[in-house]
């Protein structure tokens, strides 16, 4: 997804403007056990149809239950299985 | 919307066309039930899986519906109509394809949230549809099952609810479909995406979804409408960059938005909470894809199942019955004499029960050796699959396979390998890029024994275990290095792995003999001709000296990796059958004439010699002639010059020749 300020499509990491204000948490870096919210998808054309393809949308509630030796979440009655690349193009907002 | 024109029974009168079409057609996600659906619709039995990716066809029966014949497809699995596998594509092909048909959704009824999105693309396709929620039964006992005539209502399609391992709800599936009508106006796009979609569309709704793909960045479908119509497609692109900045933000708002749709229409229709996940499945998954725990379940799966049951119980007990039990006790005595009483011609006689004749060699070597192994590996992968144990493997292993340029997904088509090279190459398709592809094709011709090969190496090593320990190290070194080459080598993208996991369960048999069954009459159905085939060629090349000059051709280079020259036949047989091949070296071995070093040596390079003929003709089709070729010759080349450095380190090593 485009960014607003600056128009890239690469994501956020290494951004200077976005380390500003806050570094937004991906799936990537969340720990077993925590629940978040999808707040967007900050991923390449390719790895986003995959994201949608696996019900990866904003707004969807997960709990990640693994991060090795691929991140898996839950979502609703669904169990997703990804890998660290997928994980960092997902933007979440702790709790649900 | 006009419908299927194969309508029986109607007057002159008839001014409207009796609703329904006479093709049905099956779509869904993976491990939905979809083919079990098919199986209970048509009689007929698709491939059933709990593993996403194993219907790579379009399989199609036939259906008497009340004196009607449907055709009905059964399309691989669809997660959305945005396609992302080869897979995926076929099924969207189908579904967008201009021939009057009725969709039959099938989706698992305990996951509606996640299915019904593809349910609102498919109407908006303008085609009759039938909501199928399949595994009522499992939603049913989570207490998760949906109000059907609820849903019904508000979709205004038919939903009906099924069950398809026992057959529940089939016959009311068939009847609305049989019956079913277009659907509604207003499942078109939701605004304000249709408004920017309709741009460079027709009209219709196939084209307006076909623009919604296009905008949404699908590959196949930018191309084919911006030339249709240039100046409207480059002001709707001007219009989804504006307001999305690019088909990215327009392919994720459209999905969002959708999603939002599913919500509010599944809103009392099934239990607000989702059901927890039952404590036994995670705490077995912890175990089981754990690398600690994982890991060593893996290895003891693979010597239960494939060293101890494959290869003892077929390969070995199984095979020696068949063998000398029944074919030199019981059948070939008798089919011999008859074959000389009957011909009095000697060389048709060879042609029959000769040393390479069809009953001894082709018949015996398919019924004997072959079925037994094939029947039991297909019994335990069936097993492996239906239990859902596969996507974790897949998932414990995509770490090590990304190293190769694959993902977990490889896993399935590497494992059925060491069942049928042949079928393993049909099912790499389900690989999402060309190059995953093309790497799994090489290692499966390269470094996978097929069960076949398998069992008569096995047999032959066994007396030595130090020989099997080395022939399997050699072999696994061979899958790494060429794998991790390739991966360098072959330019592309960073594989990306992403898979549902189903929930664990226990094998049903029905299922787990249905797989297993359909796996074997497939690989008889195109394994049997070519054994016959290839009995025949070598019968012909045996008689007219053809097959002792090609022999002669091979001797330098079966001298060059120290074997003896009675080796060289062997190595031709392995033209025809990679078990051929191995199973002249199980001659060799009765007579003495190769040692243990010897042995190992001829068994490492005609595993890694070329693939057999019908494996060369499935690469050829699937991949084209030149990757074809390119294989062989990879293959040739790394089978003589591992098999000649193993034959040298053997020897220098000493103590074993």
């Amino acid at each position: 997804m485009k960014c607003t300020m600056c128009g890239t499509t690469a994501g956020c990491s290494g951004c200077p403007i976005a380390s500003d204000f806050y570094l937004p948490e991906t799936l990537a870096a969340l720990d077993v056990g925590a629940r978040a919210t999808v707040r967007r998808l900050a991923s390449s054309s390719g790895d986003l149809r995959r994201l949608l393809a696996l019900g990866v949308l904003p707004g969807v509630e997960l709990e990640v239950e693994r991060r090795w030796p691929a991140v898996v979440v839950r979502m609703g009655y669904a169990t997703v299985a990804l890998d660290a690349a997928l994980a960092e193009g997902v933007v979440v907002s702790r709790g649900v | 919307m006009t419908h299927g024109a194969g309508v029986v029974g109607q007057g002159a009168a008839a001014v409207l066309p009796e609703a329904g079409t006479d093709r049905w057609l099956l779509v869904g996600a993976p491990n939905v039930g979809k083919s079990a659906l098919f199986g209970q619709l048509t009689g007929l039995y698709a491939t059933v899986s709990n593993y996403p990716g194993t219907s790579v066809e379009v399989a199609s029966g036939v259906r008497d519906q009340a004196g009607r014949a449907i055709r009905v497809a059964d399309a691989p699995g669809l997660y959305s109509l945005l396609a992302v596998t080869e897979e995926e594509r076929v099924a969207r092909r189908e579904v967008l394809g201009e021939g009057a048909c009725t969709i039959i959704h099938v989706v698992d009824a305990s996951h509606l949230d996640r299915a019904l999105p593809l349910t609102l693309q498919l109407l908006a396709t303008g085609k009759p549809l039938v909501l199928a929620c399949n595994q009522m039964d499992e939603a049913r006992s989570r207490g998760v099952a949906p109000d059907v005539g609820l849903l019904a209502e508000r979709l205004g399609v038919p939903v009906v609810a099924t069950v398809a391992t026992t057959g529940e709800g089939i016959e009311a599936l068939a009847r609305a479909a049989a019956a079913a009508p277009a659907p509604a106006d207003g499942w078109g796009l939701p605004q304000p995406f249709a408004a920017v979609a309709a741009a460079p569309a027709d009209g219709d709704e196939r084209s307006r979804l076909v623009a919604e793909l296009a905008l949404a960045g699908d590959p196949e479908f930018e191309e084919p409408v911006a030339a249709l119509a240039p100046d409207r497609w480059r002001g709707a692109v001007a219009a989804r960059d504006e307001r999305w900045g690019g088909a990215e933000g327009f392919a994720v708002a459209l999905a969002t938005a959708r999603r939002r749709m599913v919500l509010a229409l599944l809103d009392g229709v099934v239990p607000a909470a989702a059901a927890p996940r039952r404590r036994r499945d995670a705490a077995l998954d912890r175990v089981l894809l754990s690398p600690l725990t994982g890991l060593p379940i893996v290895l003891l799966v693979l010597y239960l199942g494939f060293y101890k049951f494959v290869g003892g119980v077929g390969a070995g007990t199984l095979v020696d019955w068949i063998e000398r039990v029944v074919f030199d006790g019981w059948l070939t005595p008798p089919v011999a004499a008859a074959a000389r009483a009957i011909v009095p011609w000697a060389p048709v006689q060879d042609l029959l029960v000769g040393p390479y004749g069809l009953f001894t060699l082709g018949v015996r070597y398919a019924v004997a050796i072959v079925l037994p192994i094939v029947c039991t590996f297909f019994l335990v992968f069936a097993l492996l699959e239906d239990c859902g144990y596969l996507p974790r493997l897949a998932l414990l292993l995509d770490r090590g396979l990304k190293r190769m340029g694959l993902s977990g997904r490889a896993v399935i088509p590497l494992v059925l390998g060491f069942g049928c090279n042949t079928m393993a190459t049909l099912v790499a398709r389900t690989l999402e890029t060309r190059r995953e592809r093309v790497i799994v094709t090489l290692l499966l011709a390269l470094a996978i024994p097929c069960s076949a090969q398998l069992g008569v190496v096995l047999g032959i090593l066994s007396v030595y275990p130090a020989a099997v320990a080395v022939w399997a190290g050699v072999l696994l070194a061979v899958f790494v290095f060429v794998g991790y080459i390739a991966a360098r080598l072959l330019p592309g993208e960073p594989p990306s792995f992403f898979l549902e996991l189903p929930p664990l369960r226990v094998p049903a048999l029905r299922n787990v003999l249905v797989k297993t069954g359909t796996r074997v009459r497939w690989y008889f159905a195109e394994i049997l001709p070519l054994f016959l085939l290839a009995s025949v060629l070598l019968s012909v090349g045996d008689l007219t000296g053809a097959l002792r000059g090609a022999t002669h051709l091979l001797e330098p280079v079966v001298r060059f990796i120290g074997l003896p020259d009675g080796a060289a036949p062997a190595f031709l047989y392995g033209f025809f059958r990679r078990d051929f091949g191995a199973a002249g070296l199980y001659d060799l071995a009765r007579a003495g004439v190769l040692g243990p070093a010897g042995l190992t040596t001829a068994a490492v390079t005609i595993t890694l010699f070329v693939p057999c003929i019908a494996q060369f003709l499935m690469m050829r089709r699937e991949r084209g002639l030149r990757m074809a070729l390119t294989v062989l010759a990879v293959a040739t080349g790394v089978a003589f010059s591992v098999g000649g450095l193993v034959g040298w380190l053997l020897r220098a090593v000493g103590g074993w020749a």
